[in-house]
């Protein structure tokens, strides 16, 4: 397939997936921040989920909050633009993707742009326009699993979608980190965390015991039938990459595969020595300075058309 | 609302061709349509014009306006009341363009290469010297199989008579045939059940038509010669119909920046390294197509793509140059191109055109403003025209200034009232203005013409200019079995 196409895809689908991760997040942290955490802080998110270095001026109300996170144009980062960014590069190879993945992010810009859903985050009940949003994402995934060919294009998605799937999940423990750092209680904030990730009720059958943040750890970071995990995406990410085995030009499919079994192994083993918070934070930071290394060169070896 | 109410609510214009209603009545080939209408209450019939929006917007069939970054999305209006026109018309439409599109195919290899037609002093050389898209570089290159015309969209008006005109001829890169295509399947989302009672003929084979001549275009020895479109990008207004027809065909959607040339070949630039391609069905202008030898500031064609195809090594769709055949001074000489070239009277009529080089023209012209189009011979979309009938003098003068500098780039054509048909309007049954625009694809096998076409319709009351750019809209256009 083109080297343009491939690229097209592969952020198509990476933003697809970080606006689906963000909206997930901040659904369940607005329920908290109604309910549970009494005075939540909302400029660490809009700080964490902004820029690399972004310093908010005011601290926000809820609803500044998610205006400026889902909705504000001028916000690089809003999932406003990420939705518009994911249908400029479908739009591009529109003719490449199927006719109903097209239409199906087409309608989510649509419906992420309409005023009914501003109304409903800045007047009425934003939970009803999360749902919304999410619903198109759902929809999403379907349409590209029942429409879409298992060729080459399709790994490109996948790996797409699980880089920014495990680049999101330790965004997202890095965060709550941080709210456990300005106090809080441990309990709250990992259920929190592992709501935001859709792993809470895995949590309860799988390890049986009242939440601790080993456990919490070990399924953020390793538990492969966790599908947020690190581990997971990393091993998926390394699973349809191999795919692309026979279309590949031998020396570069040799390179990336070696960086991609490294980063499995360094997370698979190195996510064993956790022993407290620190490492923790020194083994996150390190997978995702791999993983943008894993990024580029991806970019270069296989997307490198200009 | 009973037919009769209906129908009398319908006002036509006088010495205006309608092709609905003659004298009152509905013709024979509207009547099943028509039928169906009168069952329909207007607020249902604004359910589904309604309906009809949506789907186009969610269909994502919509051009972007880019004012600060993140764009405005637009649709080309779309009348939901289809067009339709009977077998016996079309039987001479067909002739009638297959007629044409020979003699002028049969003109451009002439033209590009012993130049009989003007030898034989049936056409002057000064014209075809003077005309800015005679491509002196196509000179005495062969292009396979002799075609140049590979599709092309002919626009065809209706007089007062319902005599068929041919308006213009579109050789270079025709646009609007997807409109065609998804017109229809709106068509049967609007009205479900009346496609089939009509009896009405299909469109469907449009893309494979056209996919069967671009294969056997190929150079190579090859059983899957790599076929691709080359769009200028998601910026253009007919991006839409570009990934439309790539998709439609299973072919590449390329961008110039994905091709590159080596050794006189064409390659794209795939993830699995660079692959040959064999055919371009390019929708880029022919100056923007290579920087080395047209405008060197574009970057939307490929450095030495001309060279690759001079040396026969890739086909490119439509032949470049094709734009001195539809030169709209050109055009008053093709009824004479037919005769010359094929002995035969032309089958579809021309509009008059004046000459506006020729003094005693000029003057008739002027004389006569009241009943006259002016035209830049190679402008289109509507722009730079002179209605006559509707300006003021101080806009003929300053118009006469222009023409005056150049008359090479005028020529005039009396004020032809095209045909009108029924449009949903503000809630209302509306006679509107129409073209129709039909597409002819050239293969090796010959001329073929899908039983279809595009309806332009002008959606502003008397207006004339049904184009795009100028408030013009478009139909779903029948053509009964």
């Amino acid at each position: 397939m083109l080297s343009r196409v491939a690229d097209a895809v592969f952020w198509m689908a990476r933003y697809m997936e970080r606006t689906d991760n963000i909206l997930r997040a901040l659904r369940t942290n607005y329920i908290a921040s109604q309910d549970e955490i009494q005075n939540f802080d909302w400029q660490l998110w809009v700080e964490g989920l902004g820029p690399e270095g972004y310093v908010s001026k005011t601290n926000p109300t809820y609803r500044e909050a998610l205006h400026h996170l889902l909705l504000n144009r001028e916000n690089n980062t809003s999932l406003l633009v990420n939705v518009a960014r994911a249908r400029e590069n479908a739009r591009s190879v529109q003719d490449y993707i199927t006719k109903e993945v097209w239409q199906c992010i087409n309608d989510y810009y649509h419906l992420i742009r309409d005023p009914h859903t501003e109304q409903l985050l800045l007047a009425n009940d934003p939970v009803t326009a999360f749902d919304n949003l999410l619903r198109e994402s759902t929809l999403f995934y379907g349409t590209v699993d029942i429409t879409m060919n298992r060729g080459e294009g399709y790994s490109f998605l996948n790996i797409g979608k699980y880089i920014e799937r495990l680049l999101r999940s330790l965004d997202i423990l890095e965060l709550k980190i941080k709210e456990l750092e300005s106090g809080g209680s441990e309990v709250t904030q990992w259920k929190y965390l592992l709501y935001s990730l859709s792993g809470y009720e895995f949590h309860t059958k799988y390890y049986r015991t009242v939440l601790s943040t080993e456990n919490v750890i070990h399924q953020v970071i390793l538990n492969m039938q966790f599908p947020h995990s690190a581990l997971y995406c990393l091993s998926q990410t390394n699973r349809y990459f191999k795919r692309l085995d026979v279309i590949s030009v031998p020396e570069n499919f040799k390179e990336m595969e070696f960086m991609l079994g490294r980063a499995v192994s360094n997370l698979r083993y190195g996510g064993h020595e956790q022993k407290n918070i620190e490492q923790v934070k020194s083994l996150v930071l390190r997978t995702k300075t791999e993983i943008k290394d894993l990024s580029q060169k991806l970019a270069s070896l296989y997307f490198g058309y200009s | 609302m009973s037919f009769a109410a209906l129908l009398s609510e319908y006002a036509t214009r006088p010495n205006i061709w309608d092709e609905m209603c003659l004298k009152g009545e509905v013709r024979d080939h509207y009547k099943v349509f028509f039928e169906t209408l009168s069952q329909i209450s207007p607020a249902e019939l604004a359910k589904k014009d309604e309906l009809a929006k949506k789907l186009f917007m969610s269909q994502g069939i919509t051009f972007t306006v880019y004012s600060d970054g993140e764009g405005i999305e637009k649709i080309f209006p779309f009348d939901i009341i289809p067009r339709i026109i009977t077998a016996t018309e079309w039987t001479h439409i067909e002739r009638g363009i297959k007629q044409r599109i020979k003699a002028l195919n049969i003109f451009l290899r002439d033209i590009y290469h012993d130049q009989f037609i003007i030898k034989d002093g049936v056409i002057p050389a000064s014209l075809i010297h003077s005309c800015p898209n005679f491509l002196r570089e196509m000179v005495g290159v062969d292009v396979p199989f002799d075609i140049y015309t590979h599709i092309s969209g002919i626009d065809l008006i209706r007089d007062s008579d319902g005599s068929f005109y041919v308006l213009e001829d579109n050789l270079r890169t025709p646009s609007g045939v997807s409109y065609m295509l998804e017109n229809r399947s709106m068509t049967y989302r609007i009205f479900p059940g009346l496609l089939p009672k009509s009896n009405v003929r299909s469109v469907k084979d449009y893309p494979d038509l056209l996919l069967k001549n671009l294969l056997s275009l190929s150079n190579r020895q090859k059983s899957e010669p790599t076929v691709v479109l080359l769009t200028p990008g998601i910026f253009n207004s007919a991006y839409f119909e570009h990934t439309t027809l790539a998709r439609l065909m299973g072919i590449e959607l390329v961008e110039g920046r994905d091709l590159v040339v080596d050794n006189a070949k064409v390659y794209m630039k795939t993830t699995a390294g660079l692959k040959q391609v064999d055919v371009i069905y390019r929708r880029v202008d022919d100056e923007f197509i290579d920087p080395l030898i047209f405008n060197p500031n574009s970057i939307l064609g490929v450095s030495g793509l001309y060279y690759a195809y001079r040396k026969g090594n890739v086909a490119i769709v439509n032949a470049p140059g094709n734009g001195v055949a539809d030169d709209k001074a050109v055009y008053l000489f093709v009824p004479q191109m037919i005769k010359y070239y094929l002995n035969e009277e032309p089958i579809l009529k021309t509009v008059p055109t004046y000459a506006m080089e020729n003094k005693e023209h000029f003057q008739h012209v002027f004389s006569n403003i009241n009943k006259m189009v002016i035209k830049k011979t190679n402008e289109s979309g509507g722009y730079g025209m002179l209605m006559g009938h509707a300006v003021t003098e101080k806009e003929v003068s300053e118009y006469r200034k222009e023409v005056e500098k150049n008359p090479r780039h005028f020529i005039a054509q009396p004020i032809i009232s095209l045909s009108s048909v029924p449009c949903f309007i503000n809630n209302k049954i509306q006679p509107r203005h129409v073209d129709l625009r039909p597409f002819a694809l050239n293969g090796p096998q010959g001329i073929e013409i899908v039983p279809g076409g595009l309806t332009r319709v002008a959606l502003r009351e008397g207006s004339l200019v049904v184009n795009s750019s100028q408030g013009g809209g478009s139909k779903d256009t029948w053509i009964l079995g």
